[in-house]
């Protein structure tokens, strides 16, 4: 008994030593005595004043530790309590659709009439689907690199010296001295600081986009932009305004109204951007590069610009729009261009200033998280540069294509050319089929007089109306009529379900300076005659 | 062709790579071509009425090259350019280039890589290191964050002008602003030399770093005229077809010669050959699928086709350490996502459970589908997928199974047809198999395998078809012509008469090459492959093909093992190449990059920290490849004993478990042979 109950002061004894101690330490902490203030002013020899804190208390650190993302509140609102049996029920129950609907009849006849080239692909390809040689007014080959004995052989001795794969991402040993020269080819092509090198051509503007537009900056885009534009502005999450297709006056008053919205809000500074294309995938338009970048200075906007279809194809020696235009290539802030399409090589390229790239470096997904592109793909790349810049005769010829199939289609009365007069690709639209077309000039007058779109959204106010299953079938009727009679011709290809605004179905013909005049002219009589006699 | 070099003022780009001057008459190259032979013989240790080790390869240009490459390796002591080990039998004969593809002779240094039937997948542990190392890290971290704070506080007011770049200016909001640029300014810049470093050659077994330093702490790299030749282990090369010469290189200039080197435009406008849909009959075959389509880029692979598999009102589920390219794929798609705990089947049922009785979130109306996307081997980590499990899953919950083989395929299995193989399942089982051909071929770009029909309709609705460029006629050479070597060409049929005309057409009856039968895993016909594609017997018979599997099986496990019976903290399955090995501090992690390539043999590693990890857990990546010798394996583990000692990591096994490196090395057939489930 004695030795409990002396046990039992050593026990108190011991609980008061250490509480006064907690309390010595306690005092000794800086800052304690604002705590014990604090504490007893709250008290007030009150227990519930005291309670009232301690809940308060409990209630922020639950809510601190509590998981944030939408997802989880989501599901605290919505969910709902099943018990076991109803959840093996449910999923009994539950029937997937199909990974993939098959192809409906359409678009399986039409993968069957993808033309495929037996051997190499040039100017004289012979196609699989008829056994006979064709005039290639479809494959991208603007300057005839594609068949350039030269690069093939400089790719081909890289080939004996790197082998086929380069076997890693750039940061992991997969940087090979000739992306290093690749990037400095291209950088003092276009006279800018640098250069970055992408692996695909499609992948470099989707992968540049967010790399620079984060969360709450602002794009202003262009309607028309192609697909890998839009996507890369999906993934960014910025706010985008959009501007009337090609069209710099709407552009204009769509920087206008974001600086009013901005001076409205008064927000803190963010990145702002016009992104745009040097000629349109879709129509091959061509932006009007000085005005543009004129308006970019003055409204302090970046212009991310991408030339894929423009760079190889236009300007004295295929330095793209800023040859064409006589703009230095540096006042374009970020300059997107294919080595696929213009070089005949492969993979894209970013230009722009040394910060500009560094930056992608580490910050483009597609760049970081790929392996790089084979070395003797750069090494054709580098090569094609070379033969531009020392052949300027190869655009000339080109251009000269490109004028003497724009007489000849220029006399067809049922087709319609959005495109440029200099530009290597041509669309060709149907006419006097879309209820747009039927409109009178003076009410297509009028409706542009009309109030402007709607900023946020892609879609334009008036936008035209055609009937696209119709086009699309017609033009499909001429491509293969084309094609029976030696001419490889193609339509615009498209995922019209991924795409944000609707393009209008179009012929795509592709120049290339591989062809002799003579040539071009046969292929595009053909394919005039066969306009003119299908629809009067 | 060499001889054309300097024939236009455009070849100054080989010239100055090449330190060594080509030699000016053909006199000296004749010599110098009877020296390459001596030495090649001399490699081969006294068998000098054998092929010469070089090359098969019989045009006047390729030996010179070779002449040049061992040149190069001539003064250089570092033991890379000679085999070790075990000399070859009269009817062994390599006709690689060592520096390429290691000569390793011995047939015990060889493993097959196969899960036992029926046995239990072993779940694997993540092995925790002591606490004063979890500490220490934290700590770095710590004193390198308020480091890099104190840094831009008085260098905003000492050198505004160095961040100009950072802050508005002018009316431009900064590209980049300080506090998102942060961490790779202040804590990836310090160890730059890790990254980007720049490289020529052929990433093989070996590769040649171009040497570079920085005058002013990383800001800038100046590339040297000196150039270092390594030990590589950091390629994803895993069956070594990353040459310049032999069988597929050959091959290659073939392709070349017939086909080009571009394809010109997209698949669906003008860009697609013959060669295109061979190659892609091939891959099909090879991953036992009905139907493959290629792309040309991996990454794109999944960014582009994936919104071509789901939508808006599907719901993907995927492992929280999936690739970023699915990802990207993912958020494209406007799809629902969810992720579950890497590899937990436990947490991917109860997922399963809640998502479908759940149905869509607000509307609960039930999900169109599910997609659930798995790596069949991860990147990081070198885990591999529970698929037994996740099969059994799919048959209850009805999702579609994805599987991301980038990693796995023609690097696991006895046929090295990836993951489905490793586990002796019928890929059919699989909805969707992707891959890439960078990491085991030695091409690049990726394919995605299924039925006819979910195959045409992303070749018409994945929008790589319509606007993306198609594959490099010299990369699709490459993908056959490797693909072929590990099929094995069964040419009893005999080759085709004429020039196969197949088109991409979906009609069963029209191609051709449906004619010829093929049972899976088997060789693949010779009817099949385009008609000029000749490999040398090693290749076509399958032989060289399966020499590769092995060595890689071996190599994987022998040095997954090694490090753990050292001592040190490994993740991932034993036969996957990839091995990563944990450093968690990130000071070790600059301190061990640099003592790897200072050492007498250089080595070049991966290093990888947050966050392409967890934080603590940063790591040095090892890829073993085919290509490696034993011997190579052997001197990385003794490289990471001497370096594990000094920078305190070996964490693991106990010290009366571990093994000396030289236990080790005598040891490694009999460490490699010991079962899964044992070890």
């Amino acid at each position: 008994m004695a030795s409990a109950s002396t046990t039992l002061d050593t026990v108190v004894l011991s609980i008061a030593h250490s509480l006064s101690a907690v309390e010595r330490t306690f005092y000794k902490l800086p800052g304690s005595a604002i705590i014990e203030r604090y504490v007893r002013s709250s008290h007030q020899n009150d227990p519930g004043r005291t309670f009232l804190e301690l809940i308060i208390f409990f209630l922020v650190v639950r809510t601190l530790l509590q998981s944030r993302t939408r997802a989880d509140r989501n599901n605290g609102k919505n969910f709902i309590e099943f018990s076991d049996k109803e959840i093996d029920e449910l999923v009994e129950d539950w029937v997937p659709e199909p990974l993939a609907k098959p192809l409906d009849d359409v678009e399986a006849a039409e993968l069957a009439a993808v033309p495929i080239i037996a051997g190499a692909n040039g100017p004289h390809p012979t196609l699989v689907n008829t056994g006979k040689p064709t005039i290639n007014l479809a494959s991208l080959n603007f300057t005839g690199l594609a068949n350039n004995e030269h690069v093939k052989q400089r790719a081909l001795e890289a080939m004996r010296k790197y082998g086929v794969g380069s076997c890693g991402p750039t940061g992991f040993y997969g940087n090979f001295d000739v992306h290093l020269q690749c990037e400095k080819d291209i950088a003092e092509f276009l006279d800018t600081e640098s250069a970055i090198l992408y692996w695909q051509g499609f992948i470099t503007a989707s992968s540049v986009i967010p790399a620079f537009c984060k969360r709450g900056d602002i794009i202003v885009a262009d309607r028309a932009v192609t697909l890998n534009i839009q996507k890369g502005m999906e993934i960014s999450r910025s706010t985008i305004r959009w501007y009337d297709h090609n069209d710099l006056h709407s552009l204009e008053e769509v920087l206008q109204s974001v600086e009013k919205e901005r001076r409205k809000r008064k927000g803190p500074l963010t990145r702002r951007f016009i992104i745009t294309e040097g000629i349109f995938e879709r129509d091959g338009t061509m932006t009007d590069l000085p005005k543009l970048i004129e308006l970019k200075q003055k409204y302090k906007y970046r212009l991310i610009l991408d030339e894929s279809y423009s760079f190889g194809a236009v300007g004295r020696t295929g330095r793209g729009l800023t040859e064409l235009y006589n703009v230095k290539a540096s006042k374009v802030d970020i300059l997107i261009g294919s080595c696929a399409i213009g070089l005949c090589a492969s993979g894209g390229f970013c230009a722009g200033s040394r910060t500009v790239v560094e930056h992608q470096r580490i910050n483009s997904p597609a760049y970081v998280f790929s392996a790089s592109m084979p070395p003797l793909l750069a090494v054709s790349a580098s090569e094609g540069i070379n033969v531009l810049r020392d052949t300027p005769s190869l655009l000339t010829r080109l251009q000269d294509n490109v004028r003497a199939a724009r007489a000849i289609l220029d006399q067809v009365d049922s087709i319609s050319i959005p495109s440029h007069r200099a530009s290597p690709i041509i669309h060709i639209h149907l006419r006097n089929l879309s209820p747009s077309d039927m409109l009178h000039p003076s009410a297509a007058a009028s409706m542009s007089n009309s109030k402007p779109s709607n900023p946020s959204s892609p879609v334009p106010r008036d936008a035209p109306v055609f009937d696209i299953e119709r086009e699309e079938r017609l033009l499909q009727e001429v491509v293969e009529e084309a094609m029976a009679q030696g001419v490889m011709i193609t339509k615009a290809k498209r995922v019209r379900s991924l795409e944000i605004t609707e393009a209008r179905p179009s012929i795509r013909l592709a120049m290339s300076s591989a062809l002799s005049k003579a040539d071009t002219e046969k292929a595009v009589h053909v394919l005039a005659k066969i306009l003119k006699r299908k629809f009067k | 062709m060499a001889l054309n070099r300097g024939s236009s003022p455009t070849s100054s780009i080989f010239k100055k790579q090449k330190q060594s001057p080509s030699p000016p008459t053909a006199a000296s190259y004749l010599s110098a071509l009877s020296q390459a032979d001596a030495r090649a013989r001399h490699a081969q240790r006294g068998t000098p009425t054998s092929t010469p080790a070089l090359s098969l390869s019989s045009s006047l240009t390729s030996s010179t090259e070779d002449t040049v490459l061992a040149e190069e390796d001539a003064d250089s002591s570092d033991g890379l350019a000679i085999p070790v080990g075990k000399p070859p039998n009269s009817e062994q004969s390599y006709t690689t280039v060592h520096t390429e593809f290691g000569h390793c002779y011995n047939e015990e240094y060889r493993h097959v890589s196969q899960h036992p039937v029926g046995a239990p997948v072993p779940r694997h542990v993540e092995q925790d290191p002591p606490y004063y190392i979890l500490f220490s890290t934290y700590i770095s971290y710590l004193i390198l964050i308020v480091l890099g704070h104190m840094r831009d506080f008085f260098g905003k007011r000492f050198h505004p002008y160095s961040y100009r770049h950072l802050m508005p200016h002018d009316g431009y909001a900064p590209l980049n602003s300080d506090f998102d640029s942060f961490y790779t300014r202040r804590l990836k810049q310090r160890m730059d030399e890790c990254f980007l470093q720049p490289v020529t050659g052929v990433a093989g077994r070996t590769i040649m770093l171009l040497d570079r330093y920085t005058p002013d702490y990383n800001h800038s790299q100046i590339i040297l005229d000196t150039r270092t030749r390594a030990l590589n282990i950091s390629s994803y090369n895993y069956l070594g077809f990353a040459q310049a010469r032999g069988g597929c290189a050959d091959a290659v200039e073939e392709g070349m010669k017939r086909y080009g080197v571009t394809s010109c435009g997209s698949r669906l406008e003008g860009g697609s050959s013959d060669l295109h849909a061979l190659a892609e009959s091939v891959v099909a075959k090879f991953v036992g699928m009905e139907a493959a389509v290629i792309s040309s880029m991996g990454f794109a692979t999944n960014s582009t086709f994936i919104p071509a598999l789901v939508s808006k009102g599907c719901l993907v589920i995927s492992d929280e350490l999936n690739h970023a390219s699915i990802r990207f794929g993912v958020r494209n798609s406007g799809a629902q996502v969810r992720m579950f705990k890497h590899n937990d089947m436990k947490a991917l049922e109860s997922l399963l459970r809640e998502v479908i009785s759940q149905g869509q979130p607000k509307t609960h109306r039930p999900w169109k589908k599910i997609l659930l996307i798995v790596e069949g081997m991860y990147s990081m980590e070198g885990t591999m997928v529970d698929l037994p499990s996740v099969l059994a899953l799919k048959k209850k919950y009805k999702f579609y199974l994805f599987v991301d083989e980038a990693h796995s395929i023609g690097a696991t299995g006895p046929h090295g047809r990836g993951v489905c193989d490793y586990f002796g399942i019928d890929p059919r089982k699989v909805d969707v198999l992707m891959g890439t051909f960078t990491k085991s071929f030695g091409a690049s770009g990726g394919y995605i395998a299924g039925t006819r029909t979910l195959i045409d309709s992303l070749r018409v609705r994945g929008y790589s078809g319509a606007y993306a460029e198609a594959v490099a006629p010299p990369v699709l050479t490459q993908i056959i012509a490797s693909i072929a070597s590990i099929m094995s060409i069964d040419t009893s049929v005999g080759p085709a008469a004429s020039v196969n005309k197949l088109g991409i057409s979906t009609t069963p009856s029209s191609p051709p090459m449906q004619v010829t039968e093929y049972s899976h895993p088997g060789p693949i016909s010779q009817r099949a492959l385009p008609h000029w594609l000749t490999l040398p017997p090693p290749l076509s018979s399958g032989a060289e093909g399966l020499m590769r599997l092995r060595r890689l099986s071996f190599n994987s496990y022998y040095l997954h093992r090694g490090l753990d019976k050292l001592g040190f903290i490994t993740y991932g399955h034993p036969s996957s190449p990839i091995v990563p090995l944990l450093i968690f501090n990130p000071a070790k992690m600059i301190m061990f990059h640099r003592m790897m390539k200072d050492r007498k043999t250089p080595i070049v590693v991966v290093v990888v920290a947050y966050p392409a990890t967890p934080l603590v857990t940063s790591r040095v990546r090892f890829c073993v490849s085919a290509s490696h010798t034993k011997e190579d394996i052997d001197s990385i583990l003794r490289a990471c004993d001497e370096i594990g000692d000094i920078l305190d990591l070996k964490h693991g096994l106990g010290k009366g478990e571990r093994w000396s490196v030289d236990e080790v090395c005598d040891r490694a057939v009999e460490l490699v042979r010991i079962p899964d489930n044992e070890h």
